[in-house]
């Protein structure tokens, strides 16, 4: 199966500057073949000899707009395609996914967002798993929560480097909906997940009055992943906003 | 750029006629504003012909028959007129500078003739007087004769209806009018907004490149501590440009109406919840903090608006508290939502320095007769809980810092 950074990228953008600037970040991210185009006539050109997996896409080109190319191109392929547009009104944001595009990103962008949507089209469309076995394994000092099977792993803590000759003290199984809480918070980790937003992932989106079971659910969670679930290292509760995993 | 909107055909059409029908219209009125104006011109330099009535009043009978008074001669003369009184059976019993070529005598069906057309093409009047006639001759080709008849039926039928016919056309006249200064103001709208979008494209495209660099610059290993503070300074600008660009677009689409609400069923509550959670996560601990409560009753509440637009609005709000903050203490910031009524009230609160006089004299002046010098975050937040039929309100509390309160309509649903 190939890896995520193996797919190629073609980035069409009529400003040199950043068109290398795009490339760069792609490249500096591990993605190893990034091709450019300034135009829609260079596009289709380097489109057909390179053939990449993926297209970046500007809406306004010197010699036509990319809305257009990407109905052509879509003609006799279905390669995935995220604008990168300057317009940011909803209309065109609208009209490009219409057309089909997987994804539209305004200009001005962090990098950092680029790549990771960038990624997220390349997971969707071709099913890669990233090669990154990490995020697969929450890891809380001396816990660690596998994610493939859902098990809680208690390491002990004076062997060291637990990766390599850890001896597990006790494994715990979690529950689907603790499960599916912990998913959602390592998904964003270090970052605030509002109680609706895990009410939404834990019971089906649109339900909501669950707050008060969330929280049972949340100290049962503590008490299989936290060493004090009293005084919460890893899983933190933001008063009145909702929970963060640190 | 350009954005090109092409009419609908039927929108063409319906142009089309309307202009033709205001042309027509404008061309009809123009016409008789035209005759009008040329006769009351006309008019002062009208002959003043003498009439048949002062002819006879000047004519005394007399043994030796009739006789004209001097002053009436004398008209006559000037004027180049003739008279001549005809006696029961047509026959000239009197006369005053009668061409020659006027009979002496005339049948009852040449009086006829002439009393409606002319004699011997002389424009004539008529005037019966017991049983003798007086006719008055003006010079040849001087004055153009014609009769004009109208079917009673038709007058009555006009008196009936001539009201309608001139509110339809009034109506017409306002209607195409109304269209066309809307079609030219709504013109004159769009170049501005199309000029204002067209200044945030070209924006972008640049601003991409500060944001990208100054990013990754800043994970770069050869910075010293003080270059990686700047480099930060610059990031973090840069993203605030970038609002700045958003909220200039939104504005003035927001002014002229011009961004279509997509209206969706959504809990308050969460919405601020998110917006809460996303930017306490972005900001350094030591800068902000949110304590954020709400009431059991407003959890329940539904409103009807659009997602991003809410958010941006509570987003604004929030990092203007931030940027407002006292310096070197903790901006925290309270939040409040509660139901009051059909309504769904969301207090934003900080201790910060508080709005300026200033701009609270701008945010309340309904009028908005002078442009606010600030494309700034809280014109819009104004602008987005407006035109959701909302309220707000900003103000300063007690302590000197700013309170934003908005209400938005909303209903309750009670949840399981």
């Amino acid at each position: 199966m190939m890896e995520l950074c193996d797919y190629k990228i073609m980035l069409v953008d009529d400003e040199p500057e950043l068109r290398r600037m795009v490339k760069d970040f792609l490249i500096k991210e591990g993605f190893r073949a990034v091709v450019t185009a300034g135009s829609c006539r260079e596009a289709r050109k380097i489109y057909h000899i390179e053939e990449p997996r993926l297209i970046l896409l500007d809406v306004m080109l010197p010699d036509g707009d990319g809305f257009s190319l990407l109905q052509e191109l879509h003609k006799d392929s279905e390669v995935p395609v995220i604008f990168l547009s300057a317009k940011d009104e909803d209309a065109d944001r609208l009209h490009g996914l219409g057309l089909g595009a997987d994804d539209y990103i305004t200009k001005p962008f962090l990098p950092k967002e680029l790549v990771l949507r960038v990624k997220a089209v390349l997971k969707r469309v071709y099913r890669v798993k990233e090669d990154d076995k990490e995020s697969e394994r929450i890891r809380l000092g001396d816990c660690t929560v596998d994610l493939g099977s859902g098990l809680v792993c208690w390491n002990s803590t004076t062997e060291g480097d637990s990766e390599a000759a850890g001896t597990k003290v006790r494994e715990l199984t979690l529950t689907a909906k603790e499960y599916a809480i912990i998913e959602k918070l390592s998904a964003n980790r270090g970052r605030i997940v509002t109680i609706d937003a895990l009410c939404d992932a834990v019971w089906q989106e649109g339900n909501y009055g669950y707050e008060n079971t969330l929280i049972v659910h949340i100290r049962r969670l503590r008490e299989k992943i936290e060493e004090n679930p009293s005084r919460p290292r890893y899983l933190l509760t933001v008063r009145g906003l909702g929970y963060k995993l640190l | 750029m350009k954005i090109k909107r092409g009419l609908p055909g039927i929108r063409k059409a319906l142009y089309f006629a309307l202009a033709l029908m205001l042309v027509i219209w404008l061309m009809f009125i123009g016409n008789i504003i035209l005759f009008v104006v040329v006769a009351i011109q006309y008019h002062e330099d009208m002959p003043e012909y003498v009439e048949g009535g002062e002819v006879m009043e000047a004519l005394t009978c007399t043994q030796n028959g009739y006789e004209l008074s001097a002053s009436m001669q004398e008209a006559l003369t000037k004027m180049q007129q003739w008279a001549m009184l005809l006696d029961e059976n047509g026959k000239v019993i009197w006369s005053y500078r009668k061409p020659v070529e006027i009979k002496e005598s005339f049948t009852r069906s040449e009086i006829a003739r002439m009393s409606k057309w002319y004699l011997e093409d002389y424009p004539v009047y008529l005037r019966v007087w017991e049983d003798r006639i007086m006719v008055v001759g003006v010079p040849k080709f001087s004055m153009w004769k014609y009769n004009i008849e109208f079917p009673i039926s038709w007058i009555d039928y006009m008196k009936s209806v001539w009201i309608w016919i001139v509110l339809f056309e009034f109506v017409l006249v306002l209607l195409s009018v109304l269209f066309f200064t809307r079609k030219w103001s709504k013109n004159r709208e769009q170049v501005r907004m199309e000029w204002i979008s067209g200044i945030s494209h070209d924006i972008r495209t640049p601003m991409s490149m500060v944001m990208g660099y100054s990013d990754a610059l800043l994970s770069s290993e050869n910075l010293s501590e003080e270059e990686k503070r700047k480099m930060e300074v610059i990031k973090h600008q840069s993203i605030v440009m970038k609002e700045l660009v958003e909220d200039l677009n939104l504005t003035s689409r927001l002014e002229y109406s011009m961004q279509a609400l997509r209206v969706e069923k959504l809990r308050p509550a969460a919405v601020l919840r998110e917006v809460a959670a996303a930017f306490l996560s972005d900001v350094n601990e030591e800068e902000a903090d949110i304590d954020m409560v709400v009431s059991g009753q407003a959890e329940e509440l539904w409103v009807r608006a659009d997602r991003q637009l809410l958010i941006r609005a509570f987003r604004n709000l929030l990092n203007n508290s931030l940027q407002h903050g006292q310096q070197q203490t903790v901006t925290v910031i309270t939040l409040r939502m509660w139901k009051e009524g059909g309504w769904c009230c969301i207090g934003f609160a900080d201790n910060g320095v508080g709005y300026s006089q200033d701009l609270l004299r701008q945010l309340h002046n309904k009028k908005k007769k002078k442009v606010s010098q600030h494309i700034g975050g809280l014109n819009i937040v104004q602008k987005i809980v407006l035109a959701h039929g909302g309220r707000i309100r900003f103000e300063n509390n007690k302590q000197g810092s700013s309170l934003c309160e908005i209400r938005l309509r909303a209903y309750s649903v009670k949840s399981k």
